[in-house]
């Protein structure tokens, strides 16, 4: 007969261990369930009766009981196993994560006669961590750093209104995602998004792409063709690079942007123009009105709301969530197990100006990812432009001082590649006395081409 | 018919998302014609499912398997019934005498719920069964 778990610990424990929160489970020494408290029924949803006698395994039904078993590693060796993380399975498929915590069961003589394992549900702690990580996330931007933080503060009130949006930053800070992410965020939200390059077309081609034309308006127009503007009809449409058209398109813009209203090209009728404006450029309009290059009345326009992108120079503290992005994106798509980067190579990618920023750190990691498909990604997967032309040390560590090692070898060789080997040129670049730069080049271990590129003469 | 079963000392393995174990059973006329074993990662839930689709088995007997896990497999075409237990040899039999889904070989609690895992092609109310394809 099965005993209840008041026979099996006794009243006064049963009582305690039922009026606890985590779940307890006690087995004997074939793994068979003795005990089962009331929390472990609530986290597991089986209830007592249908575990006790059962193989512990099929009750818990934990990831690491097959493999890793923890209450087996405490009885084997007595050594307590102290909050493990894991998942169970419940009878929904639901994965529940939980963390374990084992110790051995003896008897008034000291003989082993079975284990207790406690678990503690993990959910809510999980959900917390999820929801905190999506604060660095806003569409598929991902950023910790202040300035972008404010970003995501302002975006859904930005998105809210109807108001022309003007995003500045550099090339690859994410020009288009911001915009896709205002679109996605706005009413407008099941409407069309349309982008255009402004800078991708010439003046006359792009005239027509952006307003359509009707037939027999130039040669070679047979039928009638809706520009950007009709199909972004209700949505968005992102004029990316606005800083590169021309003065005359320049004035059909502002035109749209004033009376909401514009005609096909060769065509008699005005159209009205229900669209919200995103524009964007890596230039500074401020200085191409100076120069004359862009309208004034078209820039006041368009900066209704303006936002700065930084470029990734500016938020190195991103690299590591930008790193842990992509490769989930590309071990998604690319069906690729991928854990992450090596220390050294994350030091490499902390030591790199990036001057195409995200973009360019985004394909750095695709190209890794030709090459490895599954463990780390290592030096030998690293363009050799970005430091991979070694393959990996055997166990440098990831030590910090390992880390500021594997910078500044790679400043100092970045640095020597930009002055084309010029030693001085590379100390002043790094701010640093000649004297230090050497005893670092001889500390680092670094190898000096046989010519210096300030003398041309064979280096002493 | 391929039939596979993940395994573990000689009992149906508490979850496939970890098996490492696979008993394959070639079935013909009812009859076990050949058997063998292969391995799967037990690690990453993309390269389970591609190790279990490459032996391509009509059916997958099983013990608990996350949705997750489930979804990739029908999407792969295997039919699974799962939040199975017992001895190894038990659940063939059953399975050879058409008795699976059944109550004395379902993992504690996974019986006659009225959940998700309900029958997609198998018996009502074992909480067992689901996968896309039906049997034969």
């Amino acid at each position: 007969m099965k005993k209840t778990t008041d026979q099996c610990l006794g009243a006064e424990t049963a009582a305690i261990l039922e009026s606890i929160s985590d779940g307890v489970f006690t087995v004997d020494s074939n793994w068979r369930i003795m005990s089962f408290n009331r929390a472990a029924e609530t986290i597991t949803g089986i209830r007592r009766r249908e575990a006790i006698g059962k193989p512990c395994s099929e009750v818990f039904r934990a990831s690491m009981c097959e493999a890793d078993c923890a209450l087996r590693h405490t009885v084997k060796t007595g050594k307590p196993i102290i909050n493990r993380s894991t998942f169970i399975v419940d009878a929904e498929g639901r994965r529940i994560p939980i963390s374990v915590s084992t110790a051995i069961l003896k008897d008034k003589k000291g003989r082993v006669v079975g284990g207790a394992e406690t678990f503690r549900d993990l959910s809510l702690v999980e959900e917390l961590r999820k929801e905190l990580e999506e604060r660095f996330q806003m569409g598929d931007i991902v950023s910790r750093c202040a300035v972008m933080r404010h970003i995501f503060d302002i975006l859904p009130q930005v998105a809210a209104s109807d108001a022309t949006v003007l995003i500045q930053g550099e090339t690859g800070t994410g020009k288009e995602l911001l915009a896709r992410a205002i679109h996605s965020l706005s009413t407008r939200k099941t409407k069309p998004f349309v982008a255009v390059n402004c800078g991708a077309l010439p003046d006359t081609l792009l005239e027509s792409e952006l307003f359509g034309y009707v037939k027999g308006a130039f040669t070679g127009a047979a039928n009638d063709k809706p520009g950007r503007f009709a199909l972004a009809e209700g949505g968005t449409l992102f004029l990316d690079e606005i800083g590169d058209i021309s003065p005359a398109l320049q004035v059909r813009l502002l035109r749209v942007l004033q009376d909401k209203r514009y005609e096909p090209l060769g065509g008699t009728e005005t159209l009205l123009a229900n669209v919200r404006i995103v524009t964007a450029t890596h230039r500074d309009l401020s200085a191409q009105i100076r120069k004359g290059a862009f309208r004034e009345d078209l820039f006041y326009r368009l900066n209704v709301v303006k936002v700065e992108l930084p470029p990734l120079r500016k938020r190195k503290e991103d690299i590591p969530l930008l790193v842990d992005h992509f490769i989930a994106r590309f071990n998604r798509l690319q069906g690729k197990v991928v854990t992450g980067v090596s220390p050294d190579v994350m030091a490499l990618l902390m030591a790199h100006d990036y001057p195409g920023n995200v973009r360019e750190l985004e394909n750095i990691l695709e190209r890794a990812f030709v090459l490895c498909s599954s463990g780390s990604i290592e030096r030998v997967h690293l363009p050799p432009e970005h430091g991979g032309r070694e393959s990996s040390p055997p166990s440098e560590g990831n030590t910090i001082a390992a880390q500021a090692h594997s910078a500044e070898a790679q400043a100092i060789r970045m640095a020597l590649e930009r002055t084309g080997f010029n030693r001085l040129a590379a100390a002043r670049a790094l701010g640093l006395h000649k004297s230090t730069f050497f005893r670092k080049v001889k500390a680092l271990g670094l190898t000096l081409p046989e010519h210096d590129g300030r003398s041309r003469r064979k280096s002493t | 018919m391929k039939v596979a079963l993940t395994t573990w000392n000689e009992r149906i393995s508490p979850v496939f998302d970890a098996a490492r174990q696979v008993l394959v059973l070639d079935v013909q006329n009812n009859q076990v014609v050949a058997r063998h074993e292969e391995t799967l990662p037990g690690t990453e839930p993309q390269a389970q499912a591609e190790r279990l689709a490459a032996i391509a088995p009509h059916t997958l007997i099983c013990g608990a398997i996350s949705q997750p896990m489930a979804d990739l497999l029908a999407a792969k075409n295997i039919r699974i019934i799962a939040f199975t237990a017992g001895s190894v040899a038990e659940v063939v039999s059953a399975w050879l005498a058409g008795a699976l889904p059944n109550p004395a070989l379902a993992m504690p609690g996974c019986y006659g719920r009225r959940g998700r895992f309900r029958g997609q092609g198998c018996g009502r109310g074992m909480g067992a069964c689901f996968g896309g394809r039906r049997t034969m």
